[in-house]
């Protein structure tokens, strides 16, 4: 009995969703757990997706699209690539491990490279546990007392 | 203040401006002022507890205040930042507004202090300030003034949280906005937060739910940090106003880091500087992709 | 069984002991560090050394204990076309507040008339039916206090089921509810009757109050009532950030929204959150349009609310003159100026006929 992680992909229809599907059609054989959610591009990608993700119950996340320069778009994928660097930081100054999401550039032909990353994510996560942590329950903290300020340790009632 | 009294007054007489936007003393300390003409101009001061950031005012959102015509507006360094961001993101012309900056240095947090400016009092925001007075301005008055006295290392605790592992930050944050009663006085005193409709405020779906719970609080405050990067000026108003006493400034001035180490960029008052965030370069960095 | 009763200070503690002993939650004043400032805010406490009693007034009010933020009214489980109901409880866990200031404890009571209006409001009544208020006589206050101007006082007793006043060696109780009664019997031990006659209540603290702001409820209504286009509204509100911090900070101000959320992938919860009367979405219709759709209209509103729709209604004021929304505003928005422009001007219009 292994635990399975909940993945979801948000992944750009142009390159990596294209890469996907030749992935299939190649039989690679890739870890089953990844969810693919189609966008546009990944400069569509809000990084409130990743967030409602986790809200949702999904352990890790990837966010895939076209390499910089192939862009069906031109430039979604630079405004993307700034816009998680940033995100991607203040997530782990919060406590969201950055092992937990995963970005990668995949394009239309690179199938063996999305089974490669879909497998490593989920390894990756399979490691880290289940993402119990994340407050997903409509709970709010009122009047239990707690330690002081910092160093609290995370509660699990108030998740 | 003479000089400022004097210089709205010739303004007004000029018809310049319909309204000038500065500060008067109230009941309790001090508080923005909305002058409409020139007998009104006495009301003005600036001292140490002229801590607000005026230039939340002039977001073409509150229509009230847009009503009022052609304003001028007295603004600190740090204030300044706040009308250049207007400007860049073209909420504001440079032309239709009168700029007044006024020589500062440094202001207590809480406009009601009655002491003096000391180093135990002194905002944080004011802590380690260089620009003693706006470059973005038609007429700078004030005498000049030395650096703030404050001494507080500003980013102790964000040392502190970045030192510790990632179960014990997320306890923290999960602990500090827990707090959070969403009332979003922070977004409604930030001058960056302008959006006619706010992301939080969209239902079907809900992507930020409005409810005050940790969920809901976690999606608000990391969007807000993120929406605010390279954007924030960093006059602390948020903290101010929350009547919770969290920590706002916190995510943003992480924020403020990572795009400054990333991408080389510290907040502005010149406007033609561009945001790093709505602009990017070929060569961005790119060592967390796959 | 006397209603004079004294708790001696050394007791203090003992007591609040016994009253989680018996299983109840107990809430009172605690010291807080944030931001490198201490401040009191009310909180569950299970030591009673961190009881902060005589101190300045909590940042919170006391409506998040029987009114929380967030609240669920039920949720539900959808399979196909299955749906299920489950029903949040209504039955509340004992909660004794020790400590609650008069302004806090008579605004619970002040609401109770909305509360149960038209609608007896289950939540509402059945939190406030489980929690047994111990006010404290206020022994400071500053200059954003103005209980005395909307009726009540720093020794009010509005509210309370007991009404403790201090004194050198403790604190003398009057017990005025028959809550406050049971609560006694249960406790008889610890608060024995109180020997000579009543402590002098402190009327220090009345007079600074006073000082502060002198209204006539009535006179402020009927200005209200004749002056709802009056270009004072546009002065004062272009100061106004819409935040609603000062409703937030209200013990009085109880507006709510109810939302539909979705929790995981088989149902949701609908909750009931706070809502303020001051930022531009409170009256956003569907269509775009906003019946309020600026400042000035909506900084009325909220005076109009407390100080003149409230009272034509109920009876009284919808505010116990806490102070909160003073302090809390990070624009400098007064009431007590606001009030004492409006009853300048009452009195000239009064005084003009």
């Amino acid at each position: 009995m292994g635990f399975e992680p909940k993945i979801v992909a948000f992944v750009c229809n142009w390159c990596t969703y294209t890469g996907a599907d030749l992935a299939g059609t190649s039989r690679i054989a890739m870890a089953p757990n990844v969810r693919i959610i189609r966008l546009p591009c990944t400069g569509r990608i809000d990084t409130l997706f990743i967030l409602k993700a986790f809200e949702r119950g999904a352990d890790g996340v990837i966010v895939s699209g076209c390499h910089p320069a192939d862009c069906h778009y031109t430039s979604g994928n630079y405004h993307a690539r700034r816009r998680f660097a940033v995100f991607r930081e203040l997530m782990e100054f919060v406590g969201i491990d950055p092992l937990r999401v995963t970005f990668s550039w995949v394009s239309a032909s690179e199938g063996g490279k999305w089974a490669e990353v879909v497998n490593r994510a989920t390894e990756q996560v399979r490691r880290l546990g289940p993402f119990e942590t994340y407050p997903r329950a409509g709970r709010r903290v009122s009047y239990e007392r707690r330690q002081d300020g910092e160093n609290a340790k995370v509660r699990k009632e108030y998740l | 203040m003479q000089e400022l009294r004097d210089l709205a007054r010739k303004l007004f007489q000029e018809r310049k401006i319909d309204a000038l936007l500065g500060y008067e003393c109230d009941r309790r300390g001090v508080r923005p002022a909305f002058v409409k003409a020139a007998d009104e101009c006495d009301r003005l001061i600036f001292d140490q507890r002229c801590v607000h950031n005026l230039a939340a005012y002039l977001s073409p959102r509150r229509s009230h205040v847009v009503a009022l015509g052609r304003l001028a507006v007295v603004i600190k360094s740090c204030d300044a930042r706040a009308v250049a961001g207007l400007i860049r993101e073209n909420q504001l012309k440079r032309e239709d507004v009168v700029l007044i900056g006024v020589r500062c240095g440094g202001v207590v947090l809480n406009p009601d202090e009655p002491g003096e400016l000391e180093s135990r009092n002194t905002a944080p925001r004011c802590v380690g300030c260089e620009q003693r007075e706006p470059a973005l301005a038609d007429h700078i008055v004030g005498e000049p003034k030395t650096a703030p006295a404050g001494n507080q290392d500003r980013d102790a605790r964000l040392s502190e949280i970045e030192s510790m592992n990632l179960d014990e930050r997320l306890g923290l944050w999960v602990d500090l906005l827990s707090r959070c009663t969403r009332c979003h006085a922070c977004r409604q005193v930030c001058p960056m937060c302008f959006c006619e409709r706010c992301v939080a405020d969209k239902t079907l779906p809900a992507w930020i739910e409005s409810s005050p719970h940790s969920r809901g609080n976690f999606a608000w405050h990391l969007t807000r940090a993120l929406h605010l990067a390279g954007r924030c000026v960093d006059c602390g108003e948020c903290e101010r106003a929350c009547p919770a006493e969290i920590p706002l400034g916190l995510l943003n001035r992480k924020a403020a880091r990572i795009v400054s180490a990333r991408y080389g960029y510290t907040v502005t008052d010149d406007p033609s500087k561009p945001a790093p965030i709505g602009t990017y370069r070929l060569d961005d960095g790119q060592e967390f992709m796959e | 069984m006397s209603k004079r009763r004294f708790l001696s200070k050394p007791d203090l503690g003992p007591f609040v002991l016994d009253l989680i002993g018996s299983g109840a939650r107990v809430i009172a004043p605690v010291r807080r560090l944030e931001r490198g400032r201490d401040f009191i805010e009310y909180r569950q406490v299970r030591d009673p050394n961190d009881i902060v009693l005589g101190g300045p007034l909590p940042v919170r009010p006391l409506k998040e204990i029987v009114f929380p933020p967030t609240e669920t009214l039920f949720r539900w489980r959808q399979a196909k076309s299955l749906i299920e109901i489950e029903e949040s409880p209504t039955s509340f866990e004992e909660t004794v507040i020790v400590g609650a200031t008069p302004c806090d404890a008579a605004a619970l009571e002040i609401v109770d008339h909305v509360m149960g209006w038209d609608y007896k409001d289950e939540l509402w009544f059945g939190r406030r039916q489980a929690t047994a208020v111990l006010a404290v006589a206020c022994t400071q206050c500053d200059e954003s206090c103005f209980c005395t101007a909307v009726g009540l006082s720093p020794q009010s007793t509005r509210g309370a089921d007991w009404f403790l006043t201090p004194s050198k060696e403790g604190f003398e109780i009057e017990v005025l509810t028959p809550k406050g009664e049971l609560l006694l019997e249960r406790h008889d031990t610890r608060c024995p009757e109180a020997s000579g006659s009543p402590a002098a209540r402190a009327s220090q603290v009345a007079d600074k109050v006073q000082a502060n702001l002198k209204m006539q409820p009535g006179k402020i209504r009927s200005w209200l009532e004749r002056h709802f286009e009056d270009p004072l509204w546009k002065d004062i509100a272009l100061r106004c950030h819409g935040c609603g911090a000062c409703a937030f900070s209200c013990p009085a101000c109880h507006c709510f929204d109810i939302m539909d959320e979705p929790e995981g992938m088989e149902g949701g919860s609908r909750r009931r959150n706070w809502d303020a009367c001051q930022p531009a979405l409170f009256t956003l219709h569907g269509s775009g349009h906003n019946p309020r759709k600026d400042q000035t209209a909506r900084f009325r509103q909220r005076i109009m609310h407390k100080f003149n729709i409230y009272p034509a209604r109920f009876g009284e004021v919808l505010c116990s003159g806490c102070g909160r929304c003073i302090r809390v505003c990070a624009a400098g928005m007064d009431l007590i100026g606001i009030l004492s422009e409006i009853g300048h001007r009452a009195e000239e219009a009064e005084s003009a006929l």
